[in-house]
């Protein structure tokens, strides 16, 4: 059903209640997430077999098939819906796909085989709504991304979409950036800047034409939010763009979107098509006498384009580099005219809180935090994915509640948040399971032990006070297997290759301190280093030019902050407490070996020897520590320790050995 | 332009609001040690070297950087705390871990006090400060160079790393380079000796020459990049004076003179049409002209006789009569050829060990003391060949010690054909009138000769005149002749015409033709006619008027005159007839 340009406000409103009612009319629908998670997980053959188990069973024309956007459960994809009942199945191969039509679509039976199944009750779960992962999350942004396809205005619009363009266009620009300043909306970007403030600076800034951004160049590793929010559902974000542009008095505005979201430009140059046809963009929109031209730019995807300066430079089609941004941007950015950058999920939550109204909105949330956040979830957590969640959820919601605790029999360690720029908070030290030699060697000290940030409400300044920071949302679970040495180690060896380079304390500094921790994991660190590790921080953070520069220490800082027992057991005992840095540990086969011989078969370089259900050990010479028979011991016989002392156990294990009866496989990894 | 106050350092001071700390500073006479920073370019901030702290009076700090942080009111800037100064030394300590110790590096280290950097030097001459790049994109305009990759890997390169289009061969970058990473054969590996061997120097602003009146510099519009891609502009900035004005244009002045020195000189001939020569083929085929800026201490070379390619010649060839008594070009003889070709030798055996042919048709040697310099040459074991040069072709697969170039001609004292290896060969090119002598001619009424060279009045008795009074001709505008000769006749002609000046007045012949402006139609037939320059047509009244100083009175234009409105004084019709009458009683 297609319409032509809508005139006026009301001719939307005709348009929707017109669209509605032929829904209302419509029937059974399957819908197939196609998000990112999903399409890695074979969304798409899951989808065709879908069509083909329908068109086979003549119910194609009955029963619509629909591929929507990401609904953040990505570790149980790809995931299908079926409407109106919501049944919600998950891990859904393409073999499925004529079961389900056979039980679910023609018996109205469920498959139970693809029910989610809650992990600590075992109980099989029906409906999407019911699932822990999605019970504590509050998804206001998120929330159409499930119910429309990202490639149908029709979708959106049916769903209430562009309504808040109506709204606003009929309030004074002065009233919407009030209302947003009340909302206490803060970029979510990652610096946290009042949103509104903005807004606010940029209406009154001198100079014509205004520009409006939207910064869609997500860089840090593990965060996806941004793109799903573009692939699933872009008109949200095009609809907080006509707003914005309308408050701040723009006509022209750019989405900078990194060219390795393929999907996403797609689905947004599709957006804006579609939004241009019924004049939802362009001229004269809703017949309001307001225009408002929106422009797809690709970025070559160097994560400096992140920062505003080096964005807005590329979009001028300079090297993406940051000037001094002593004159602030929405007095004088792109083309040196006032220009407003927002970040996509902040552009997303303006039609939320023009909907809600300010006072709804900001309910929602800390003192100073308003609304939700969008966490990409990831690491040693069960329940990986997108999680939405109002600001001031404890770490220990997220990580247990929603994430459904850690991965394996281990133990959390640690939570890292705000990319490479943010830092590694301390989880769960009070009731983690001491690994043997952490204890053996004293690395924890009584207050160490006390110390948990695992009920941190998580909100921009809370999160600035312990040391980390909100960034884009990345979020990144790490179990005791992680080196918080080699963590740091890990994110500046990623600020090295991404720092442009321009400024010297940003392209030497963490080139220095790089070479620093590299010491320290390679066992010739000294005393000294941290020292120095921290005055060189102090200079870089004084002195960068942008805050790639002036946050890269971050990851350093706080892992020194509170895994400094750790970096001393790499200088001092020349030992890695979680066995992950290779010229610190040896590998050892212990007297829980059963003789299965499957650690024999992942050596790649032959280090194992021994006769089946006898005891086995590594050549201690021949190993390269890469830790494959550890991850495939399932008797943990095999142990990491510290590097030398490998011999001496493999010994003891000789004299303690005892052929097993029939051994009971401890854990798997 | 609004002021603010700060202070420096405890030094109050009051600046211009928008304007930046180091410049503040640098009132003050505080120093802020920079790296990337140029007076005449955008603050670009990359090296971090001129970090101040700045406070607010209410307990908030923060280290900015000097060079493009702008002033605001009741700032209070710190120049020397610990934490600055820890700050620049760390930095400066990276930025040596990765390049060599360069004098402006070590000079910084030595003001930190840092005797041995903390992490050693590098090797690298680039400290990555951008000035080469920013001068060539804000100042030159060019484009040619930019930053390459990011982070660590980050460079100076031109587009893809190749020889850049873009280059206009300024040497901007690399004059502005401070530690000496860039030098224009790195850029390009073109050697330029050769090329643009021109008279003038080759900067784009220049005094004319040496000793020039009067003595200011100018700039030259073709090599100058303001002219020629708009950026630029460095001169007017620096000029403390602002004499520099970029819209300034050639102007026609007119002058009142009582007597006019013809003094315009000769052009030089060009031997590419003699294809047998290979000029412009044969880069070391040059012309004497050439040879002569090779030979001068401030040309291009230093003041070396050198090759192409940077070498000594071993031989070289001077070709005598190029252009001249040449029945295809000049037949007349250029007279100085033979003398300086001489010198020529002369100045290569003072310099080199090179042999020198000279290969001539005749040597004439007339002048004082010439025939001596002659035979002096001949006692320094110059090969003089009487024959004139037939053609330079290369010589192919020749003896490594030989030159490269083979000159061939007819010895007609011992009357065999040679052939003579050599590394250079020096064209003696005719002297010839200026292009232009025909049009000069016209406008000072002169007559221009069939060779182009002005003529005087009379050969042997008024050598410097023209047919026009005061007009006169001094030097090679009259004919090919050396420095001696030129002289003489500039002060023959500088004499004449000051007779013309100390006299004041000009004695008038009786004898003159005149117009009756009631007669005269303003046909201005006879204009053209008159040989003398004397008449001139009146814009105003519409009528021709007659210069009695300048008619000759010999009646052209009265007996051409249609209207009969022209009689010649003292020759009217009436008078010539009564003449005759009285002749024939």
């Amino acid at each position: 059903m297609n319409a032509t340009r809508l005139a006026s406000p009301s001719a939307l409103e005709d348009f929707r209640a017109q669209l509605i009612k032929h829904r209302q009319e419509e029937k059974t629908t399957i819908t197939v997430c196609s998000g990112t998670g999903c399409l890695a997980c074979g969304c798409e053959k899951v989808s065709a077999a879908m069509h083909e188990a329908l068109v086979a069973s003549h119910l194609d024309t009955v029963v619509e098939l629909k591929r929507t956007g990401c609904h953040g459960f990505c570790e149980r994809g790809p995931l299908v819906v079926i409407h109106p009942q919501g049944i919600f199945y998950q891990r859904v191969k393409p073999g499925d796909a004529k079961l389900i039509v056979d039980q679910t679509i023609k018996a109205g039976q469920t498959v139970h085989r693809l029910l989610y199944t809650d992990p600590q009750t075992k109980q099989t779960i029906m409906h999407e709504a019911d699932i822990p992962f999605y019970k504590k999350q509050m998804r206001l942004i998120f929330g159409k991304n499930g119910h429309m396809d990202p490639t149908s205005i029709n979708d959106y619009i049916a769903l209430g979409g562009y309504a808040q363009v109506v709204k606003a266009l009929a309030m004074k620009p002065e009233e919407i950036i009030q209302e947003i300043i009340d909302s206490g909306l803060r970029g979510r970007g990652g610096g946290g800047y009042p949103t509104g403030k903005k807004w606010a600076t940029c209406r009154k800034a001198k100079g014509s034409p205004k520009y409006v951004i939207c910064n869609a160049d997500e860089g840090d590793p593990g965060a996806f939010m941004d793109r799903s929010l573009l692939e699933g559902n872009p008109h949200s974000v095009i609809e907080g763009m006509v707003i914005g542009a309308y408050a701040i008095g723009s006509n022209e505005g750019y989405v900078y979107v990194r060219n390795e979201y393929p999907l996403a430009v797609k689905n947004l140059l599709f957006a804006i098509e579609a939004a241009g046809e019924l004049g939802l963009l362009g001229e004269n929109i809703l017949g309001s006498g307001f225009d408002f031209h929106l422009v797809v730019s690709r970025g070559g995807g160097a994560f400096v384009c992140g920062e505003s300066t080096a964005l807005m430079a590329s979009l001028e089609g300079k090297t993406g580099e940051p000037r001094a941004k002593y004159i602030h941007t929405v007095e004088s950015g792109l083309w040196e005219k006032p220009s407003n950058l927002n970040n996509v999920e902040t552009w997303a939550n303006v039609p939320v809180i023009i909907e809600m109204g300010a006072k709804a909105y900001a309910d929602i949330g800390t003192t100073n935090s308003k609304g939700t956040k969008v966490f990409a979830l990831t690491g040693k957590v069960n329940n990986t994915g997108l999680v939405e969640v109002p600001m001031g959820i404890t770490l220990r919601e997220i990580l247990y509640d929603i994430g459904g605790g850690v991965k394996g029999n281990r133990n959390f360690k640690a939570v890292q948040t705000g990319g490479p720029s943010g830092g590694t908070l301390i989880v769960e030290t009070s009731e983690r399971k001491i690994h043997d030699s952490l204890v053996a060697h004293g690395d924890l000290r009584e207050d160490e032990e006390a110390l948990s940030l695992l009920d941190l409400p998580i909100d921009f300044d809370e999160l600035t006070k312990a040391g980390s920071m909100m960034g884009s949302g990345g979020m990144i679970v790490m179990d005791e297997d992680s080196c918080m040495v080699d963590v740091a180690k890990y994110f500046l060896n990623f600020l090295q290759e991404e720092s442009c380079g321009k400024c010297l304390p940003c392209r030497e500094g963490i080139r220095k301190m790089l070479a620093i921790l590299t010491r320290i994991t390679d066992g010739q660190g000294q005393i000294s280093d941290l020292e120095e590790l921290e005055n060189l921080s102090q200079v870089i953070i004084d002195t960068s030019l942008c805050q790639l520069g002036g946050s890269a220490p971050n990851p350093v800082l706080s892992t020194i902050r509170y895994f400094r027992q750790e970096y001393l057991a790499h200088i001092l005992e020349k030992r890695c407490p979680a066995g992950l840095c290779k010229a610190l540990v040896s590998h050892a086969i212990t007297e829980n070996c059963t003789g299965c011989h499957a650690c024999l078969k992942s050596c790649p370089t032959g280090a194992i020897v021994g006769t089946p259900k006898q005891l086995y050990s590594i050549i201690q010479d021949k190993c390269i520590q890469c830790g494959a028979c550890y991850q495939i011991c399932q008797y943990d016989a095999i142990r990491r320790v510290k590097r030398g002392e490998g011999e001496a156990i493999q010994q003891r294990a000789r004299d303690l050995w005892k052929p097993a009866a029939k051994p009971e496989p401890v854990a798997a990894k | 332009m609004a002021k603010v106050n700060i202070k420096i350092d405890g030094h109050p001071i009051e600046v211009e609001k928008g304007s930046f700390i180091l410049e503040a500073a640098k009132a003050l006479g505080i120093s802020i040690p920079t790296l990337c920073y140029y007076p005449h370019m955008t603050p670009y901030a990359a090296c971090r070297i001129c970090a101040v702290e700045i406070r607010d009076g209410k307990g908030w700090s923060k280290i900015v950087t000097a060079c493009n942080y702008p002033v605001w009111d009741g700032m209070e800037v710190l120049t020397t705390t610990p934490r600055v100064l820890n700050a620049r030394r760390v930095n400066l300590e990276m930025l040596m871990s990765q390049c060599a110790p360069v004098p402006v590096l070590q000079e910084l280290a030595r003001e930190f006090g840092i005797d041995k950097p903390r992490w050693g030097t590098g090797e690298d001459t680039c400290i990555l400060c951008g000035l080469c790049v920013r001068i060539c994109d804000e100042v030159v305009g060019a484009h040619a160079l930019a930053f390459s990759d990011r982070g660590i890997h980050r460079r100076v390169a031109t587009p893809f790393d190749d020889t850049s289009s873009d280059c206009i061969l300024c040497g901007a970058c690399a004059s502005v380079c401070p530690t000496g990473h860039i030098t224009m054969e790195d850029i390009d590996q073109r050697t330029v000796i050769h090329r643009d061997l021109t008279l003038g120097p080759n900067a784009a602003i220049s005094l004319p020459f040496r000793q020039a009146v009067p003595n200011v510099p100018r700039i030259d519009p073709q090599r100058c990049i303001h002219f020629t891609t708009g950026g630029c502009g460095i001169c007017s900035q620096v000029c403390p004076k602002e004499c520099i004005h970029y819209d300034d244009v050639d102007t026609f002045e007119e002058i009142e003179a009582g007597a006019v020195i013809v003094a315009t000189g000769f052009d030089n001939f060009d031997p590419t049409p003699l294809k047998q020569y290979g000029y412009g083929r044969y880069a070391n085929v040059i012309t004497a002209e050439e040879f002569e800026r090779m030979n001068n201490a401030a040309g291009p070379t230093g003041g070396h006789v050198v090759l192409e390619n940077g070498q000594e010649p071993r031989s070289i060839a001077i070709i005598h009569c190029v252009g001249s008594r040449d029945e295809n070009h000049h037949s007349y003889c250029s007279r100085v050829c033979c003398m300086y070709a001489l010198k020529f030798a002369h100045l290569v055996k003072e310099k080199t060990n090179a042999e020198v042919y000279q290969l001539y048709i005749d040597l004439r040697s007339f002048g004082k003391g010439y025939e001596e310099f002659y035979q002096r040459i001949l006692d320094e074991g110059v090969n003089v060949i009487r024959g004139r040069g037939a053609e330079v072709i290369p010589s192919g697969n020749r003896r490594k010690d030989e030159g490269p170039l083979l000159v061939q001609c007819e010895d007609t004292l011992i009357g065999r054909f040679r052939e003579i290896p050599v590394d250079m060969v020096i064209l003696c090119t005719a002297l010839e009138a200026r292009r232009d002598a025909k049009e000069t001619g016209r406008k000072f009424n002169i007559s221009v000769g069939a060779d182009g060279w002005f003529i005087e009045a009379h050969p042997k008795l008024a050598p410097v005149s023209t047919s026009t009074d005061g007009i006169f001709l001094a030097g090679t505008c009259q004919g090919a002749k050396d420095i001696p000769d030129t002289v003489a006749q500039g002060g023959a002609a500088a004499a004449q015409a000051m007779k013309l000046l100390c006299l004041g007045e000009v004695l008038l012949d009786a004898a003159y033709a005149e117009i009756d402006e009631t007669y005269c139609s303003g046909c201005r037939l006879c204009n053209d006619l008159c040989a003398y320059s004397a008449l001139e047509f009146d814009e105003a009244k519409k009528v021709s008027r007659i210069n009695p100083a300048l008619c000759k009175a010999c009646g052209t234009c009265v007996a051409a005159c249609p209207a009969g409105a022209i009689t010649g004084r003292h020759f009217t019709d009436d008078q010539i007839y009564a003449q005759i009458e009285g002749m024939l009683t």
